[in-house]
């Protein structure tokens, strides 16, 4: 019954081809936009990324801080970091705002460059090296610029990659 | 239900030809394939061809989908996600930067060559306009230096082109003085030219 139909029904071929086609089409379509949704390297990417970028802040966070508005940089401070480099500013910081505030000066920096160094996107463990200029300024005397180069461990938490740790790049240290 | 009953009106006026001529029950003419009465088939086509085109334009909507979300500016940007380009850019670039930052006043000619060779476009026209005075100084001052690249990021890697950080470490010899060291950092372009990354602009940072 079918066979005589189609042979006899060209618009019938037409319409059964045109069915296959785009029942096809969905299905190709739906499994790239699945795949491509749950494509590991597409993730990486971004993850990538977002380290650079928290990295980079973070990074300037730390090296920016004004001896008039010091509770506003410290908390910046605390809201940059987690683990044990937090607990260690938290830990510092009434020593450390008497040492500033007898200081007196303004510290500010200007990230360079900076790169991504490692990333393991499940452990949710990131390195970043960034290369800063950071200028301070005492009460007295003109302002002190120096170029710097950091390292710094990144942290995944529930607000996003935090600093861990964060330190002078070595300079003279063949081992390395 | 009995065919004619399935067929309506048209089968039975068949199924009255066919009995006249052929003497056969009414029955069997409907496997003839007489078609479905004219309403109905309207109806069938045009709901076909509306379910044909909304599957059509799902799956290129889907597709087109998949595409975005797969060439976001972040998955163009290969450092990291392609471990093997990136090794090789940071190992090709360190060693590049570790022989043409380096030299002693007996042998510059070697650092000459290898800056030939490894630096191309503005890296190269800046070094050679440098270079007459480091042999000079290097010669006059019995000085030698050696650079290492001490660490290295990638920013950046597309197919051929690469955008990296490096920190390089600068250690100065001068005949009878204690060596001194210094820190570089450097921002650093390079292309891949024949299976090889040359430097075509070095910034210091």
């Amino acid at each position: 019954m079918a066979r005589v139909r189609t042979t006899g029904n060209p618009p019938v071929v037409v319409a059964i081809v045109l069915a296959v086609v785009a029942a096809g089409a969905a299905g190709w379509g739906g499994w790239s936009r699945y795949d491509a949704a749950h494509d590991d390297s597409a993730a990486y990417a971004q993850a990538r990324d977002d380290v650079l970028a928290a990295g980079e802040q973070a990074v300037q966070n730390m090296n920016t801080l004004d001896h008039a508005r010091l509770d506003k940089g410290l908390d910046r401070w605390e809201d940059s970091t987690t683990g044990d480099l937090h607990a260690q500013l938290v830990d510092g910081r009434d020593a450390f705002v008497k040492q500033i505030r007898a200081a007196r000066t303004v510290s500010t920096a200007e990230v360079l460059s900076g790169a991504v160094t490692e990333l393991d996107d499940r452990a949710g463990r990131a390195g970043v090296m960034v290369a800063l200029r950071v200028t301070v300024t005492a009460p007295e005397g003109e302002p002190a610029v120096k170029e710097s180069r950091m390292l710094g461990q990144l942290t995944r938490t529930s607000q996003g990659w935090k600093l861990s740790a964060l330190g002078q790049a070595p300079v003279g240290n063949t081992a390395g | 239900m009995t065919p004619q009953e399935t067929g309506g009106t048209t089968t039975t006026a068949t199924g009255i030809e066919a009995g006249t001529e052929a003497g056969e029950p009414a029955e069997e003419q409907p496997v003839a394939g007489e078609p479905p009465p004219r309403g109905r088939s309207n109806l069938l086509r045009v709901l076909a061809t509306v379910s044909a085109l909304v599957l059509l334009a799902t799956g290129g909507f889907l597709l087109s989908e998949g595409q975005r979300l797969r060439d976001t500016p972040a998955t163009a940007n290969r450092a990291l996600t392609d471990t093997e380009a990136t090794t090789r850019v940071i190992g090709d670039v360190s060693s590049a930067l570790a022989k043409v930052f380096s030299y002693s006043p007996h042998d510059t000619a070697a650092t000459e060559e290898a800056a030939k060779r490894l630096l191309a476009g503005e890296a190269l026209r800046q070094y050679a306009a440098l270079f007459g005075q480091v042999e000079r100084q290097s010669a006059d001052q019995k000085l030698t230096l050696t650079s290492q690249a001490v660490r290295a990021g990638v920013t950046r890697l597309s197919g051929d082109s690469a955008h990296l950080l490096v920190f390089l470490d600068q250690v100065y010899e001068r005949e009878g003085r204690a060596a001194t060291t210094a820190a570089a950092q450097l921002s650093v372009t390079a292309r891949l030219r024949g299976g090889h990354w040359q430097i075509v602009e070095i910034t210091s940072r």
